[in-house]
């Protein structure tokens, strides 16, 4: 992928994700959220992932032990909202491509086999533990 | 190679590349050397099609940037149910055209000669 592609990517999946927390943190009412999962708006059973914007909102509180309960990828995405912006900023002041050297390396890595299982049963795991929790 | 052989293989495979690069796919397949005949009979290209269907179906979940080896955004979008459902809405508007980019790209790959075989799909 070419370096002004995936920057842009992540700047742009970077402002939404913090418009979007954001928004949800000056509602009044957290109990009541809006989701826009498709999976879960149609089907009524909810995703892999659903659950992950309360998640960061518990981290944002402090209350970590709640957010692991309510979907443990929340800690992902709140580390790569974090490190990842900060790393593109960074590159593109200094004009080098340290992240997108990284985030090939990284894809080779998730194409080993083991990888990959390991990831699609965590993954997997999740999804059947968000069901049974009814998130 | 013989205009035989790369108009067969444009017939069999002008569906899986975008239309404004056919004609210099031509060329550059006609300037090869014939050698490397087999390596491009070989290649398998990801159905455009199929990759629509998929995002239909599993976009959200990223499957179909996963199928075409783009493993980065492919979780980034299982992460964030498909960008907020956004992203899975774009994308079943781009995967056809990301698709045939792709495959535009294994065949760069046989022209520079650096090809390392069909690549994984996983």
């Amino acid at each position: 992928m070419a370096r002004s592609r995936l920057y842009s990517i992540i700047v742009i999946a970077s402002l939404a994700g913090f418009a979007w927390i954001t928004y949800l943190h000056t509602r009044e009412y957290r109990d009541n959220e809006p989701t826009l999962c498709m999976i879960k708006n149609i089907t009524s059973i909810p995703c892999p992932s659903c659950g992950s914007s309360r998640s960061v909102m518990l981290i944002m509180d402090g209350n970590y032990l709640a957010a692991l309960k309510t979907n443990p990828l929340g800690f992902l995405i709140s580390f790569l909202l974090l490190v990842c912006p900060a790393w593109v900023l960074v590159d593109m002041v200094m004009k080098r491509s340290s992240f997108l050297r990284f985030y090939h390396a990284m894809e080779s890595v998730l194409r080993i086999k083991w990888v990959t299982i390991l990831m699609i049963t965590f993954v997997a795991a999740n999804w059947i533990w968000n069901i049974m929790k009814g998130i | 190679m013989e205009a035989q052989k790369v108009d067969f293989f444009m017939m069999t495979n002008a569906k899986y590349f975008e239309g404004q690069y056919l004609m210099w796919l031509r060329e550059q397949l006609l300037q090869l050397d014939d050698s490397r005949w087999p390596e491009v009979q070989s290649q398998q290209f990801k159905d455009p099609t199929t990759l629509l269907i998929v995002s239909l179906l599993g976009g959200n979940l990223g499957i179909d940037r996963f199928m075409l080896g783009d493993t980065g955004i492919g979780i980034a979008k299982l992460l964030t149910c498909g960008g907020l459902g956004i992203w899975s809405i774009i994308d079943w508007f781009m995967i056809m055209p990301a698709t045939r980019e792709k495959n535009l790209t294994t065949m760069q790959r046989i022209f520079s000669g650096t090809t390392y075989g069909p690549l994984s799909t996983v």
